[in-house]
């Protein structure tokens, strides 16, 4: 018993519950649809939402694809120096970092395809291994803060009392510090020694440690509304009734109140992803986030600032694929959350 | 010529010349007097205590605030390297036997609070230096009999010091002869400070002292002010000067490219002269800024330290392998020219540079990496792992990641650990950390060799607070520096050809991968009066000698 078809819509909880509604929409308007055949329906008709989700994916599958440019095309490592090398550009050869210390612009050619950096490291590889980094940390921040969230808002929600106060003080207390200023506490002091979670450790290079940075201090941004959403479910009639078939406690959380939250919980992922992405990004870029040698968007962007004047590419280069990539999916999760349920406002602010 | 014009003239001139004597006493040349000038540092200073600092950042305003015994001429150059007497009537009377220096403190001294100087500060002084741990404590604490004592708290004063406030009379025995010790009594963290000062670091409040400024509202880390000393100019010290400025407003800006375009655009009055210029700024600042930018070669030995105790650096041949395989040509490009390649620890300008080939290959070679995969092979350390110490700030940043690509290339497994610029030496220094290998420079502290080979004696190993990163002990070199340091700054020539067999078997040895010297920006505003500032060799910017136009 997923979802309650005839279960009443209050005014305000109307919002508050995607699950009720879009089967309630779905018997009415659409004469059986499933909820969410109906959402993917709403979706296809959403052209600028499919095309920014397309460049997305676009951007993906290319930084998912920079081991092969690093090998085939660029013939260099995201690490390499090349400080003193040379590179033939248009049949004269010049120096890849002049004695002055300026790297070479792009080359629109296979080797410093987007120019150099100041230790003489490819840009275009840089940037798509940078571009995995920076996703993979998104993705791993978003799962995380999902899993983290959806417990925290069922069992607050659910259980209310004690158990409700303690996490939504202490979700109250991570929501009070600005998120970067938490970021950056947490990111440099991990930075130096790791995480040590006794049975394994986590090294401060690791790209994990950014990932687990973000993906906790974006908790309380889902975890409130969505506990908002249990506290509801858990008076409604279909729970009473699964109780008085001797449903037990994680059962009804899972089983019952858990699908008719899950299409806020899917409208919230790409905004998480989008938003996590910024916040690697904005760590990274004061060294808090990606630690040397990897690379990330951010630090990329950190990298090239002394070099603006001389070397604007070192920072136009990644803010852009930055702002293409987090453009992309914010489109495409408004798309989502529209197709899901057209009268929510679900927003991430801090 | 009549003889009224011969008159006249002469008492013209007559009467130039005592103008010009009179603006060269005290302040000294003839800019304007007064008004605020603002410096911008990327490091902060690592303390503004006077007894702890060891940096070039805290260095600059403690010189111009401690004033000790003895302290160096305000001048450009090698004249720079003069000791002239500071606080005392005269340089010390050194014993035949070179182990008891004799000192008399000035008449009717006082410090920037009003009270007076006596005799039996010096000595509070220097217990104070080794209470509070100073990174250079084993200068005092190796060659002042009581000291090490002292130290270990088996005494409650250093015995082989004693004065006499009524007669200004100071005397200091030492254990050993050692000649430079003239030198380690010119220190900035023997500026003298009265009894009574608290034995551990201060941080926003600083006790008085005797200099021509003080300090004024310290936020640590972030910005402080030095003002006028009131009392200063009425002790007319010989050769010190007053200074100009009612005040010297300085910034902590980490930002190496904000901090070059706000002097480049006359928004802020100097850049740090321990910073490197962005390379970005390097030509606009060359063609802009031609008449107030100078690039000035100081001695300075800028080098990786190699852990001797610990795998896989404790290993001759991998620590080989690291100087074969560097290119130290591209250490200069990263630091925007600003660097000459050199592969002795001693840099040219101190006594006992080598002048004989590199022993792994030419200084502005590139590196033979295959010879040094082919070492580190036979050194059995191939696919270690190594953890690279360095500064976030540039360019130091980028020699510690060039440096861990270089150790990935040879056959190492390298990731680089970039640390603020403000906690990095005291967590290197910190026996905890036990750093494999990093950055690491050194700035001379006085003109003699034995200063360089403080970092690399086994007495100058400490658990914290320790500046040989790479716990170098070699009983040869040690035994050299204890032959070689009695010899009085003044006769070095007699030993170069020795400091230079010594330096010659370190480079050898391959204790440590050095790869240059620094060349330092001197960069004013156009406010500031280019040509009387001073850079200090040792102490780089005087700021006593700044003037506005």
């Amino acid at each position: 018993m997923a979802v309650d078809p005839t279960a009443p819509s209050p005014g305000t909880s109307a919002a508050l519950e995607p699950g009720v509604a879009l089967g309630q929409t779905a018997v009415a308007g659409e004469g059986g649809v499933g909820p969410y055949k109906l959402a993917l329906r709403r979706l296809r008709r959403n052209r600028t939402a499919l095309a920014f989700g397309a460049m997305f994916l676009v951007i993906v599958v290319m930084c998912l694809c920079a081991p092969l440019y690093s090998k085939y095309v660029a013939h260099t490592t995201p690490s390499a120096n090349h400080i003193t090398d040379t590179v033939k550009v248009g049949g004269k050869t010049e120096d890849v970092v002049s004695p002055g210390g300026i790297p070479i612009g792009p080359t629109w050619q296979g080797r410093f395809f987007l120019g150099a950096d100041s230790n003489g490291r490819d840009v275009a590889v840089r940037l798509l291994y940078g571009g995995r980094n920076s996703l993979e940390i998104g993705f791993i921040a978003t799962l995380i803060s999902c899993l983290l969230a959806t417990i925290i808002a069922l069992a607050a929600g659910y259980y209310r009392g004690v158990i409700d106060g303690v996490l939504s003080r202490t979700m109250d207390l991570i929501w009070a510090y600005p998120v970067i200023l938490l970021g950056i506490a947490l990111g440099t002091a991990l930075a130096v020694g790791g995480l040590d979670f006794g049975l394994f450790t986590v090294s401060g290079a690791s790209l994990w440690i950014p990932a687990i940075i973000i993906g906790v201090v974006y908790v309380p941004y889902m975890a409130k509304p969505l506990r908002g959403q249990v506290l509801s479910l858990r008076e409604k009639e279909f729970v009473e009734a699964a109780r008085s078939q001797g449903a037990g406690n994680l059962r009804i959380m899972f089983r019952e109140i858990l699908p008719n939250v899950a299409s806020s919980i899917i409208v919230f992922i790409p905004l998480m992803i989008a938003n996590a992405i910024l916040l690697e990004a904005a760590l990274s870029f004061l060294g808090a986030g990606v630690q040397p040698p990897n690379p990330s968007w951010g630090t990329m962007i950190g990298d090239g600032i002394r070099l603006i004047p001389s070397a604007m590419h070192l920072t136009l280069i990644p803010g852009a694929m930055l702002v293409l990539a987090v453009l992309g999916i914010n489109v495409f999760g408004d798309g989502v959350r529209d197709a899901l349920d057209p009268r929510a406002e679900v927003r991430i602010e801090h | 010529m009549t003889k009224l014009s011969k008159v006249l003239v002469l008492g013209f001139t007559a009467g130039l010349a005592a103008l010009g004597l009179a603006a060269c006493g005290g302040g000294g040349g003839g800019g304007t007097q007064g008004g605020t000038a603002t410096v911008l540092m990327g490091t902060a200073p690592d303390y503004l205590d006077p007894q702890e600092s060891y940096t070039t950042q805290g260095w600059e305003p403690n010189r111009i605030a401690y004033t000790g015994l003895v302290t160096y001429s305000h001048e450009n150059g090698a004249a720079g390297n003069t000791i002239i007497p500071g606080l005392a009537t005269s340089l010390p009377q050194i014993s035949a036997d070179g182990k008891t220096y004799t000192l008399t403190l000035r008449k009717g001294l006082v410090y920037s609070d009003g009270s007076p100087v006596k005799a039996s500060d010096f000595k509070c002084t220097m217990e104070r230096l080794i209470k509070v741990n100073f990174g250079g404590k084993s200068f005092i604490t190796d060659n002042v009999e009581g000291a090490t004592a002292y130290d270990k708290g088996q005494s409650n004063e250093i015995s082989g010091v004693t004065t006499d406030d009524s007669t200004g009379k100071i005397t200091i025995k030492l254990v050993k002869r050692y000649g430079a010790f003239t030198n380690v009594l010119a220190f900035p963290n023997l500026g003298l400070v009265p009894c009574g000062t608290p034995d551990h670091t201060l941080t926003t409040t600083m006790p008085p002292g005797v200099g021509p400024y003080m300090y004024k509202d310290i936020v640590p880390n972030k910005s402080f002010t030095m003002v006028r000393n009131p009392h200063f100019a009425q002790l007319n010290l010989p050769d010190i000067p007053t200074g100009h400025l009612d005040q010297i407003k300085v910034t902590i800006q980490s930002n190496t490219q904000t901090e070059a375009q706000q002097v480049l655009n006359n928004q802020a009055d100097n850049f740090d002269a321990g910073d490197t210029l962005p390379p970005s700024l390097v030509p606009q600042v060359q063609s802009r800024a031609k008449d107030r930018f100078e690039a000035v070669t100081i001695p300075s030995t800028f080098y990786f330290f190699l852990n001797t105790r610990i795998p896989p650096f404790n290993s001759e041949l991998a620590r080989q392998a690291v100087n074969v395989a560097i290119d130290r040509p591209a250490m200069q490009r990263l630091a925007s020219g600003f660097l000459t390649p050199e592969c002795f620890f001693l840099p040219e300008g101190i006594p006992g540079h080598p002048t004989s080939p590199c022993p792994y290959g030419p200084a502005d070679g590139h590196g033979d990496i295959a010879k040094a995969q082919q070492l580190v092979k036979q050194s059995g350390t191939a696919g270690q792992s190594i953890t690279v110490w360095g500064e976030e700030r540039s360019p130091r940043k980028e020699y510690v990641e060039y440096y861990a690509d270089l150790l990935n290339r040879i056959g190492y497994h390298a990731t680089p650990k970039l640390i603020s610029d403000t906690t990095y030496f005291p967590t290197i220094g910190n026996a905890k950390t036990n750093p494999q290998t990093g950055f690491a420079d050194w700035i001379q502290d006085f003109p003699n060799p034995v200063d360089f080979y403080l970092l690399l004696t086994t007495s100058s190993i400490q658990p914290v607070n320790n500046e040989n990163f790479g716990y170098v002990s070699d009983p040869f070199i040690d035994q050299q520096v204890n032959k070689l340091s009695p010899t009085p700054t003044e006769k070095l020539d007699s030993v170069a050809s020795q400091w230079q067999g010594l330096d010659e078997y370190t480079a050898k040895k391959a204790y440590v991968v050095v790869y240059g010297s620094e060349a330092v920006p001197k960069f004013f505003s156009d406010r500031i009066d280019f040509g009387s500032a001073v850079v200090n060799p040792t102490y780089l910017n005087d700021w006593s000698t700044w003037q506005l136009k």
